[in-house]
């Protein structure tokens, strides 16, 4: 399923357009439910819809940076380069970890592996913060997992969601790109 | 005839110069603002107190710019309280100023980030990351931004179709988890579908207009005269 | 001189997937005006885009291209094509890509805006254009290359009649000038004016001749009587108001208010923009106002969801909302949301002469096969009040004929059936018809002048 061949125009416009709409779903999500860990939900699903609808290494990188500029752009959060980090790293942790998936692993296990090593990086994004700004270690790590479980339920819950869909879009011959 | 040419040319010159003056300043901003999140981080703490009154100058500036502090301050005190809370338990109250000390550091880096969104429009900042980002990329980017507002209308339109044909898919009924397959299933599934419409019309279109042709493409300059 | 020829040209989109073009043969000349008719999703796109040599798929048969041919390509929904904010980027993107300097870009971009008579400044936001502008804006897009050969997919479905006027004047004078043009059209007729060539494209073969729709039914299908004693109970009503968004001046006025009274079908006629679209949505509750309505569905001011089954609304684009994994499936969803019978759904099928796709995947039907099936999943509810917005738009005739079998059959049950579109609709069924046009909503006397509906 991992090719390594460079996104085409048309994939890489379908990555912007998820990448997009996870940014403004979940400053919409922000506003109305304001549950924290959800971004995590929307995060693993965008990420792993474009990993499975595309196939292509760095399809989930791509779709990190892009929403991370795309958030950005529009003010999303309290601002700055932070929020570029915030949606780069959890895609960066689960296209490294996708490298290392064997591809005859059921497509439900290594959405759920990924969606956790995702949460996993974005947890970390919160400690490096922490460890930078001095604090103590154990301090960190407790909060570190903190963030684990809280992000870690919503993640596995939004990879869980990712397998049913992909088979729909593979079923109804929507993943055929041309046809469009 | 030669003088109007020449006046021109300086017109433009000047309209050029005002657009690239623009874009220098939101580079030196966000520069600015690069550093002075990091000093927050690197400074010895006898130094915090300087840089905690440049960023007071930076909140006083994004206030009178109508900018609303408080998505920080919530962050503040949700972090101060966590963070204070545990080095209380873990190491006593002894230690309670470091932790304070911190927080303060997070929030010091929070803040010029927060300033900067207020002071330079985003769409300056979506341009001058842009220019960083290979032609293909960039070009994604200004589509995506330029498509948000079809694609939420999209996403509502289809929310409100699924809600009448009765989907459990209201802010109440998705306060049981149990529903929110069915927000996949009936508005996320769909939403994906039209994107992978949307992104293969809009290849086709661009494509169409040699989009692809030029590793370099050149820029178009609006000149603000009127059209004769 | 020959610009193009298509010599026995088949193609698909994937080797299981059905032929969409088949042994095509087709030559352009400059000058010439050709156009191709045929039902919507007969593959009129996939020709326009296989004529402009932007299709990547391989195809069997032989394309000759005049080595200096530069093709404009003209697509449907400006959403896609334009992508600056301004008018002058949008037009000069083109030329960005050709790598043309910056200097030498504002005389042809002025010169192509010249050629298709939109004089605006060059920062317009293009989000302030009309559609009509809009459409031309994308045809100065493409201008600004300066092509031989212009393709333009569907304009007539997109504009009203103000702008087709506006449309042929452009087209005419580029004709004159020795481009040539291929016009796909669901309705020929419009064009009329500048076409020398017709062909139409029916499961993909290409013929001489027009494709057309009409809507007035044939002799054999019955008008329906109605036989319930609830005939005539108003359902809808409205006082006199105003119509405006929150933070925006009126957009429409209603001095005389309307009603919908059960078992009538009415149609409401409007340009684009007009708001007509948006009053069906507010009556369905979908869009809520500050300035409330003095409006009544149902005894009650429109709120979303509080009817249930017995209020259905079939906005524009209707496949966007289908998303289960067969047709029967997607018709028994609502039935179950509602806890209504569900042997509704094949029996509608049945009805509709369509039991064959009751296992397929909604999203392999045909374009008027999807339209039929969502509308077909909110008749089998039975509503009180039904809401349609454009629903003719882009159908066949086979379909056609098969949404008003299904309309007079729902009306006669005793629901009062409300539906909008931007141009007469001339069929026994309407009983009355709403128009909003210059800011005001009134009634109209039924016209007796034969309209075709696309």
């Amino acid at each position: 399923m991992t090719k390594k061949l460079p996104l085409s125009l048309q994939d890489s416009l379908f990555v912007g357009f998820c990448a997009t709409l996870l940014v403004a779903l979940t400053s919409m999500l922000r506003l109305k439910l304001g549950i924290s860990g959800h971004s995590m939900f929307l995060m693993s699903f965008f990420y792993l819809i474009c990993y499975g609808a595309l196939g292509r290494f760095g399809s989930m990188t791509a779709c990190g940076a892009i929403a991370g500029l795309v958030a950005m752009a529009l003010g999303v959060g309290k601002g700055g380069p932070m929020i570029l980090l915030k949606f780069v790293l959890p895609a960066i942790g689960m296209e490294l970890i996708a490298l290392l998936l064997p591809l005859s692993l059921a497509l439900h296990w290594r959405c759920v592996i990924l969606g956790i090593a995702g949460c996993i990086a974005w947890a970390g994004k919160v400690a490096l913060t922490n460890i930078l700004a001095g604090m103590e270690l154990d301090v960190v790590l407790i909060q570190w997992g903190m963030s684990v479980l809280k992000g870690g339920f919503f993640a596995t819950l939004g990879a869980l969601l990712v397998p049913p869909v992909l088979t729909r879009l593979k079923a109804h011959d929507l993943l055929h790109r041309d046809k469009f | 005839m030669w003088v109007s040419c020449r006046r021109s040319r300086q017109r433009i010159r000047g309209h050029w110069s005002r657009e690239r003056r623009e874009t220098a300043i939101c580079s030196l901003a966000l520069l600015f603002v690069c550093v002075l999140s990091a000093c927050a981080f690197v400074l010895p703490a006898y130094l915090l107190l300087p840089l905690a009154g440049l960023n007071g100058l930076l909140v006083i500036h994004g206030l009178l710019r109508r900018g609303s502090i408080w998505g920080v301050l919530k962050l503040g005190l949700v972090q101060l309280s966590i963070t204070l809370s545990l080095y209380l338990i873990l190491y006593g109250a002894a230690h309670l100023a470091q932790g304070a000390i911190v927080v303060a550091r997070i929030i010091l880096a929070t803040i010029p980030g927060w300033w900067l969104c207020i002071t330079i429009p985003p769409e300056r900042i979506g341009e001058v990351l842009s220019t960083f980002l290979p032609t293909k990329w960039a070009f994604v980017v200004a589509a995506s931004l330029s498509l948000l507002p079809y694609m939420a209308d999209e996403i509502r339109e289809i929310y409100h179709i699924q809600c009448l044909r009765g989907a459990r898919i209201t802010p109440r009924a998705l306060r049981n988890p149990r529903n929110w397959a069915e927000l996949v299933y009936c508005v996320l599934f769909p939403v994906l579908i039209q994107l992978l419409k949307l992104s293969r019309q809009m290849a086709i279109a661009a494509q169409s207009r040699h989009f692809g042709l030029n590793q370099r493409p050149t820029h178009w300059h609006s000149p603000r005269d009127n059209n004769d | 001189m020959t610009l193009l020829e298509l010599k026995g040209v088949s193609f698909n989109y994937g080797s299981q997937l059905p032929t969409v073009l088949q042994e095509v043969n087709l030559s352009i000349g400059s000058g010439q005006c050709h156009c191709v008719s045929g039902p919507t999703g007969s593959g009129k796109s996939s020709l326009l885009n296989l004529l402009a040599g932007v299709l990547n798929r391989p195809h069997e048969g032989e394309i000759w291209r005049n080595p200096k041919l530069v093709t404009g390509l003209v697509m449907q929904d400006p959403q896609i094509q334009l992508i600056r904010q301004t008018v002058g980027a949008e037009v000069a993107f083109a030329l960005e890509n050709l790598g043309i300097p910056a200097e030498q870009m504002l005389p042809k971009v002025q010169l192509a805006l010249r050629r298709v008579g939109l004089y605006l400044r060059l920062d317009t936001p293009v989000n302030t254009l009309s559609l009509g502008q809009k459409y031309r804006l994308m045809i100065a897009a493409q201008l600004v290359c300066e092509p031989h050969l212009l393709l333009l997919d569907e304009p007539w479905a997109q504009l009203d009649d103000h702008g087709v006027s506006e449309l042929l004047i452009v087209l005419r004078n580029l004709i004159q000038e020795g481009m040539a043009l291929v016009l796909v059209e669901h309705n020929a007729s419009a064009f009329s004016d500048i076409i020398q060539y017709y062909w139409q494209l029916e499961t993909g073969k290409l013929s001489e001749g027009t494709y057309t729709v009409k809507d007035a039914p044939s002799d054999e299908s019955p008008i329906w009587r109605s036989q319930f004693n609830h005939l005539g109970k108003v359902l809808v009503s409205a006082e006199s108001f105003d119509f405006g968004f929150d933070g925006s001046s009126v957009l429409f006025a209603c001095p005389q208010g309307f009603q919908l009274r059960a078992g009538e079908i009415v149609a409401l006629v409007g340009d684009n923009g007009s708001g007509k679209t948006s009053l069906l949505k507010t009556i369905a509750g979908v869009l809520s106002l500050r300035q409330r309505l003095p409006l009544k569905v149902l005894g009650r001011r429109p709120k979303l969801g509080i009817y249930g089954a017995e209020l259905g609304l079939l906005m524009q684009r209707p496949s966007r909302q289908l998303f289960e994994t067969s047709v029967l499936a997607e018709m028994q969803f609502s039935l179950k949301r509602f806890e209504l019978p569900k042997t509704r759904a094949s029996q509608m099928l049945d009805e509709l002469q369509l039991s064959d796709l009751a296992e397929l995947s909604p999203h392999k039907l045909s374009y008027g096969q999807q339209h039929l099936i969502a509308l077909a999943s909110l008749a089998c509810l039975c509503p009180k009040v039904l809401l349609l917005d454009d629903p003719l738009a882009g159908m066949d005739k086979d379909y056609h004929g098969k949404v008003w079998h299904l309309l007079q059959s729902l009306s006669s049950q005793g629901t009062a059936i409300l539906l909008t579109s931007h141009r007469h609709i001339e069929h026994r069924a309407v009983s009355r018809q709403l128009s909003l046009r210059n800011g005001q909503l009134t009634e109209d006397p039924m016209e007796m002048e034969a309209r075709y509906v696309g």
